[in-house]
């Protein structure tokens, strides 16, 4: 074995025309390539890529709603026509894109602090419960329930994150487990509490309670909903946080190496907590979001898989958050199809979340090409 | 607590703790090879479904078993090119295969209409002469499968530990430079042992859906995936560990019927919390007794590329 390997390896030495030839004329399998890291791709290369790797993703998409019993003249149309160009369709996606903003930007905020907050979804379902709580005691009075709703959802998402934060900075725990572990642990929470005393007296549906008017966010006209807004104005606080800020500087430094960060002197630890804690602070306002924004009331909304939508968003943003923002419209339209197509044509909703891995699978693998480039060796090198 | 109940209880353990023993097993071969697999929630629902679906259209527990593994072992193979070839970040890759997986049984699983579709289970086997012993025989009736995950630990672990396969394994994970210097074809070993650890990761998919609930339901796994992977963890990367705490944890959800049957009042929902809330707890537990040596395989999660200098 270890003589075939030295044999491969003194392969590109050989210089004599017969032994070049004999190399040529190898059965293709036996070619050998070698993988070379490219220092640097054209920016235009790059969007080149990734726009095929999507339209890849969406290609496969595409045939497999139609292998599941989808017309593909109603796709195209349900898809493009009907989701984008249709007011009340965009409206919706608009009203879905709320919190996908949200909890997109959480994600990506985390992962820039090299902490993979998996428990995006724990974090918001907290920060419905931290808002519905308000809510049903009716703390505060009238004029001041939504901020207090507001800052209850920060404060429940961010506590808990801190845990997790606090295990794996002290402690080195390991946050892809810990992170789950809580999302199923506030899951089952938000069960107890829809299915027990929060439950709604009046129709026994395991939801809680119907928000006042005053509890809501409001609307701002035309049926669209303020928390578009809401998430817009977020956006635009991580994007200042991240690109502009002290803060963002420092970030990109522990991102880049926390040990020679900290040889730097940017405080790593702080920077740490405090991206994390946003993180779970951001996906608090997604789940109030949600609970006021969209449902009025605690509802299990969260089994849609919106924690998973937000990592998959900051990953195809490159945690950049006005690139989140884009891709989350992108995938609040995906949502708003799924529905539909689930109404129409049986598809259940869970092909959403194949639809968004699919595209995050070919966007993923076409990162090889900008970031390698290959040469074949052996044969023709030999010449 | 009387006798019986307690009986009962240890009698009912293994069929909840050899899904996570087989899924730990499973992903210990894949990371000592360097290869963090974080689809095993995916990859179980995968051997469920396939698993399900050949009982209901052949109604062979065993090739039914057999399929499902080979289910998981190819789905992974998608995860493998992305990791091995393509070097994409294995967290990316383990999430999105997760999220493939749930999207596509479910989608498979309602098209084909299995979803609820009870079927006939393989029965009990009694390990005689043990099974004959007066009170504590019952606790030798289990499944088949059940005795068989013990040959199959048996076997891993020789593997590991008496093998210079077992050896080159580890050494892939451990050191893949120093792994290709000796001659070890480091790619060739890492597709081969994510694709035998998923087989046994889709096995304990199957098992859940074919021999313990007889039913596919989308989603059944409910995050024992994810606590498979908190096992690892816990176990040090080490086969027999993980066996303990498969057990370990196949006692905590075994005793909740027990109690419920014993009429113990208790929290339903927080009842259902605890298997994560022990994971955690033993994730704490270990990262506070770990004291000078690191079991964690050196190169896990890293891509190896032989052209890159490090």
């Amino acid at each position: 074995m270890v003589d075939a390997t030295l044999a491969a390896i003194a392969q590109p030495a050989q210089t004599d025309p017969e032994a070049a030839h004999r190399a040529r004329r190898q059965p293709l399998a036996r070619r050998r390539y070698a993988l070379e890291i490219r220092q640097h791709m054209g920016w235009r290369r790059q969007a080149l890529i990734l726009a095929a790797a999507l339209l890849a993703g969406l290609a496969i998409s595409a045939a497999i709603l139609v292998a599941a019993g989808v017309p593909a003249d109603e796709l195209a149309n349900e898809f493009v026509m009907q989701t984008f160009f249709d007011g009340q369709n965009f409206r919706a996606v608009l009203f879905q894109a709320a919190p996908m903003i949200l909890v997109g930007l959480a994600g990506s905020l985390a992962f820039r602090a090299r902490f993979w907050n998996l428990g995006l979804e724990g974090q918001m379902v907290w920060g419905a419960i931290g808002a519905t709580a308000v809510s049903m005691w009716q703390v505060g009075p009238e004029p001041l329930r939504l901020p207090l709703m507001f800052a209850a959802a920060i404060g429940c998402g961010l506590l808990w994150v801190l845990g997790p934060a606090w295990l794996k900075i002290r402690l080195g725990v390991n946050e892809i487990i810990s992170t789950l572990m809580l999302n199923y642990m506030a899951a089952n929470f938000l069960l107890h509490l829809v299915y027990g005393s929060w439950k709604d007296p009046k129709d026994n549906f395991p939801y809680s309670p119907q928000f006042r008017a005053f509890e809501r966010l409001p609307e701002l006209g035309a049926g669209v909903s303020s928390a578009i807004l809401l998430a817009a104005v977020v956006a635009l606080l991580a994007w200042w946080l991240v690109g502009v800020s002290r803060a963002g500087l420092y970030l990109r430094f522990v991102d880049a190496s926390p040990r020679v960060a900290h040889a730097n002197g940017v405080p790593v630890r702080r920077t740490i907590y405090g991206a994390v804690l946003l993180s779970g602070a951001m996906a608090g306002l997604a789940g109030f979001a949600v609970a006021s924004g969209q449902e009025g009331r605690l509802t299990q909304a969260f089994y849609q898989g919106y924690g998973f939508s937000g990592i998959l968003i900051a990953f195809l943003a490159r945690n950049n958050p006005l690139a989140a923002t884009v891709v989350a419209l992108l995938v609040a339209a995906l949502f708003v199809t799924g529905r539909s197509l689930q109404v129409f044509y049986q598809v259940p909703f869970s092909m959403v979340q194949l639809i968004q891995a699919i595209i995050v699978v070919c966007v993923a693998s076409s990162d090889f090409f900008i970031r390698h480039r290959v040469r074949r060796v052996g044969g023709e090198q030999a010449q | 607590m009387s006798g019986s109940i307690v009986l009962n209880w240890l009698a009912s353990t293994p069929d909840f703790a050899v899904p996570y023993a087989l899924a730990a097993l499973g992903l210990i071969i894949s990371e000592r090879a360097g290869v963090l697999s974080l689809g095993a929630e995916g990859l179980m629902l995968v051997g469920a479904l396939a698993g399900i679906g050949a009982q209901i259209v052949l109604g062979q527990p065993g090739v039914s078993l057999v399929l499902a593994m080979l289910a998981a072992s190819a789905v992974s193979l998608l995860f493998a090119v992305m990791v091995i070839w393509l070097r994409v970040n294995q967290v990316i890759a383990g999430l999105a295969l997760v999220f493939f997986c749930q999207g596509f049984t479910a989608l498979v699983g309602s098209l084909a209409e299995w979803t609820n579709h009870a079927t006939e289970g393989i029965g009990s086997m009694a390990l005689w002469p043990l099974s004959l012993l007066p009170g504590v025989g019952r606790l030798f009736e289990q499944n088949a499968m059940v005795w068989l995950t013990l040959p199959i630990f048996v076997a891993v672990a020789w593997f590991f530990s008496r093998t210079s396969a077992g050896l080159r394994l580890r050494a892939v994970g451990e050191n893949p430079q120093a792994a290709d210097a000796a001659g070890i074809r480091v790619t060739t070993w890492r597709l081969a042992a994510v694709l035998a650890g998923s087989a046994l990761v889709g096995l304990a998919g199957a098992y859940i859906s074919v021999v313990s609930t007889k039913l596919w339901i989308a989603g059944m796994t409910g995050g024992r995936g994810w606590i498979a992977v908190g096992l690892v963890i816990f176990a040090r990367w080490s086969p027999w560990k993980a066996l303990v705490g498969a057990l370990l944890f196949g006692c905590i959800e075994a005793l909740i019927p027990q109690l419920a049957a014993a009429g113990v009042q208790l929290p339903q929902y927080f009842v259902m919390m605890t298997p994560y809330a022990v994971t955690l707890g033993v994730m704490v537990w270990v990262a506070l007794a770990r004291r000078g040596g690191d079991d964690e395989p050196g190169a896990l999660g890293q891509p190896y590329v032989r052209e890159e200098r490090r």
